[in-house]
């Protein structure tokens, strides 16, 4: 027979050991940069520290920086490893895995039309918004890495499809004549193609400032 | 009862450990499968790599603010203030109009009217501020800029606190509420009365300025 102060005390111990099983796993996850990561895959884990690093270098100076998860199909916009914003990619494609590592500082950046003040006229003027920014578009880097922001039609708009659809074609067939009469194939291009809502990439248009550094991290399947 | 209560401590407290125990078999892992639990098997090296992994992790989250900061949304026009990654004020802002005016006399310069985006540091926090109103102010407004500093100075426009980050932009109130939740400020960020206030009680000079 256990004495009762005994048992109490044996209760409170299982209960202090259940509530330190339960909360231990959520400290862990806390502190993962990447919850989407398959810890057993050596290369997925290895392209993660190698993302990690350099972001840990990026998330050390007060910029804010992107983030472009092909793995979680997501765009992070984020400043000292907080993320600020996040877009999902609905789909993308690339050229060349090996040109995608480093950390790529934008250089051009889709122009934005911006509405000039008449002095005097007060309130009559329109400021600028979201909507004012483009949804299709190109982004150059310093490192020679292209990303091709390309929008994907709302449901149901036909003509909008066939106008997204004929621009990603014609930007195809450019970058593919680009390379005719050259000994490179057009696969090994530093290029990115990202397809994304309107609505985020005129958001993804309105985040990004010149200069600004983007990360990528690649997907294991390559 | 003693008997019943101490069998059920121990069913709980075996139920938690086989529940928590390492799986030790192999796993099969897809792309789209997501296993965090580590294969006990493998090898030395992708033991080291899933260190360093967490290692770099927890230097990431390091380098995260531990004290509260703000956030500003330009596009949404939303201000926020976070710690610890849970939100702690909510608040429809105005922000930069991101339209430009031509400097009188000069040709090849003008104003544009953005809110700076990164990261910045709330650097005073003023109560009942006045706004001396720069050249651009009065240009705008199609009059001429005056000589005298006095003329500058336009009480009551602020609002009853102003939070400056940094070249003679600020966090302050409006008079035009009704102009919230639009991108219509010369660069600064605009705040009701209450968001204002809970804003400024809630930061420090120091407090991270996080604007995208």
């Amino acid at each position: 027979m256990i004495p009762q102060h005994a048992q109490i005390r044996l209760m409170n111990l299982c209960a202090i050991l259940l509530l330190f099983v339960l909360t231990t796993p959520s400290w862990g996850k806390d502190l993962e940069a990447f919850p989407n990561l398959n810890l057993n895959d050596p290369r997925s884990v290895k392209e993660a520290t190698r993302v990690l690093e350099e972001e840990l270098k990026l998330a050390a100076r007060p910029h804010t920086y992107v983030l472009i998860d092909l793995v979680g199909n997501t765009i992070h916009i984020k400043g000292r490893g907080v993320e600020l914003h996040h877009m999902p990619i609905v789909q993308w494609s690339v050229g060349s895995w090996e040109k995608l590592t480093g950390n790529h500082r934008l250089v051009a950046r889709p122009q934005v039309v911006r509405r000039k003040i008449e002095p005097g006229k007060g309130d009559e003027q329109e400021p600028i918004s979201l909507t004012d920014m483009p949804a299709d578009y190109d982004l150059s880097f310093s490192s020679g890495l292209t990303i091709n922001v390309v929008p994907l039609a709302e449901k149901g708009n036909l003509a909008q499809g066939i106008a997204f659809m004929g621009k990603a074609w014609w930007r195809r067939l450019k970058n593919w004549t680009s390379t005719i009469g050259t000994d490179q194939p057009s696969t090994s291009a530093a290029q990115l193609e990202i397809t994304v809502s309107v609505d985020h990439a005129q958001s993804l248009a309105w985040s990004l400032v010149d200069g600004m550094a983007v990360l990528i991290r690649r997907s294991a399947d390559r | 009862m003693g008997r019943v209560l101490l069998a059920c401590a121990a069913v709980t407290f075996l139920t938690v450990l086989i529940a928590t125990a390492p799986d030790t078999r192999p796993v099969a892992s897809t792309s789209s499968q997501v296993v965090h639990r580590p294969v006990v098997q493998d090898g030395p090296g992708l033991r080291a790599l899933q260190a360093k992994y967490k290692t770099l992790s927890k230097q990431l989250s390091q380098l995260k603010p531990s004290q509260p900061y703000i956030l500003v949304d330009t596009a949404r026009n939303r201000l926020y203030v976070k710690h610890q990654g849970e939100v702690v004020l909510n608040a429809i802002a105005s922000t930069g109009s991101g339209t430009i005016l031509d400097k009188p006399g000069d040709d090849t310069s003008q104003w544009i009217f953005d809110t700076p985006r990164g990261e910045f540091l709330v650097q005073s926090k003023l109560t009942k501020p006045t706004w001396i109103k720069p050249d651009w102010a009065f240009i705008e407004e199609g009059l001429g800029v005056p000589k005298d500093a006095a003329e500058r100075a336009e009480p009551g426009v602020l609002g009853d606190y102003a939070l400056g980050f940094g070249k003679g932009y600020f966090i302050h109130g409006t008079l035009y509420t009704r102009l919230l939740g639009k991108n219509v400020t010369h660069g600064c960020i605009r705040l009701n009365d209450t968001d204002l206030k809970g804003v400024y009680t809630l930061a420090r000079v120091g407090t991270p300025i996080m604007i995208y």
